[in-house]
């Protein structure tokens, strides 16, 4: 039979800080979890808030692209002079700024959306990590722990006999 | 308040690992070296795997949250 060496104190204290490992490390483990649902979430509501914002700009695109064919036409709500300083040669809205806000939101809700991919493609990488070191600690360490103290009782029990030996 | 787990994991372990470190100046046998092999190197190997990945995602969740602020 193999001699043993050990401080029973020591082994003690190991395991203690093993359950304290375990613990602290699930909250670890739910936490992380936490934190991409909560990015997901965050991301899914800037994305729903541009893509808000872009029907908006589109719909205001929309409305000024048709007010410039009316001016063109002669027939808007401005006749043929239109609006002082509303006109490009004094006839049709000038809707480039507001084709560029359209082109603003576009790229914004394109880049968010950009981001929600990469997100889900790290966080399903990540869960393959994840699940083997949920297991370790769900199963593995607990059987560390009771390894450490079947030993512990091991020693503990040899001791007795030692001390009770007359 | 809690700050990123993947910093708090790092603590605790480094904790576990002189807690190990220490525990082996006192315990020098078969069993050590039994208990090493199948329990702490896999638990240490997993561990700084798992934390890695973690903090490698921390910090991508991070820049989506930074570069999405408009």
């Amino acid at each position: 039979m193999a001699e043993i060496h050990a401080d029973i104190d020591a082994l003690k204290g190991f395991r203690d800080a093993l359950v304290r490992f375990r613990l602290e490390q699930r909250d670890v483990i739910a936490r992380g979890d936490q934190e991409i649902e909560k990015t997901r979430a965050s991301l899914e509501a800037k994305a729903r808030r541009w893509r808000a914002e872009l029907e908006r700009r589109k719909a205001a695109l929309a409305a000024c692209r048709r007010a410039a064919a009316a001016a063109a036409a002669g027939g808007g709500p401005y006749g043929r002079g239109g609006p002082p300083g509303y006109a490009r040669g004094g006839y049709a809205p000038d809707c480039s700024g507001l084709a560029r806000d359209v082109a603003e939101a576009h790229e914004k809700l394109k880049h968010i959306r950009g981001w929600q991919r990469k997100v889900d493609q790290e966080a399903d990488a990540f869960r393959g990590a994840a699940r083997r070191f949920r297991a370790q600690i769900e199963n593995e360490t607990p059987r560390a722990e009771a390894h450490l103290l079947a030993i512990v009782n091991g020693l503990e029990a040899a001791r007795g006999i030692k001390v009770s030996r007359p | 308040m809690p700050g990123r787990p993947d910093r708090d994991g790092d603590h605790h372990l480094r904790v576990l690992d002189a807690a190990w470190d220490k525990t082996r100046q006192h315990w020098n046998d078969d069993l050590t070296r039994r208990f090493d092999t199948d329990h702490w190197t896999p638990l240490l190997g997993e561990s700084r795997s798992y934390l890695a990945a973690l903090r490698k995602l921390m910090e991508l969740l991070n820049a989506a949250e930074r570069d999405t602020e408009y």
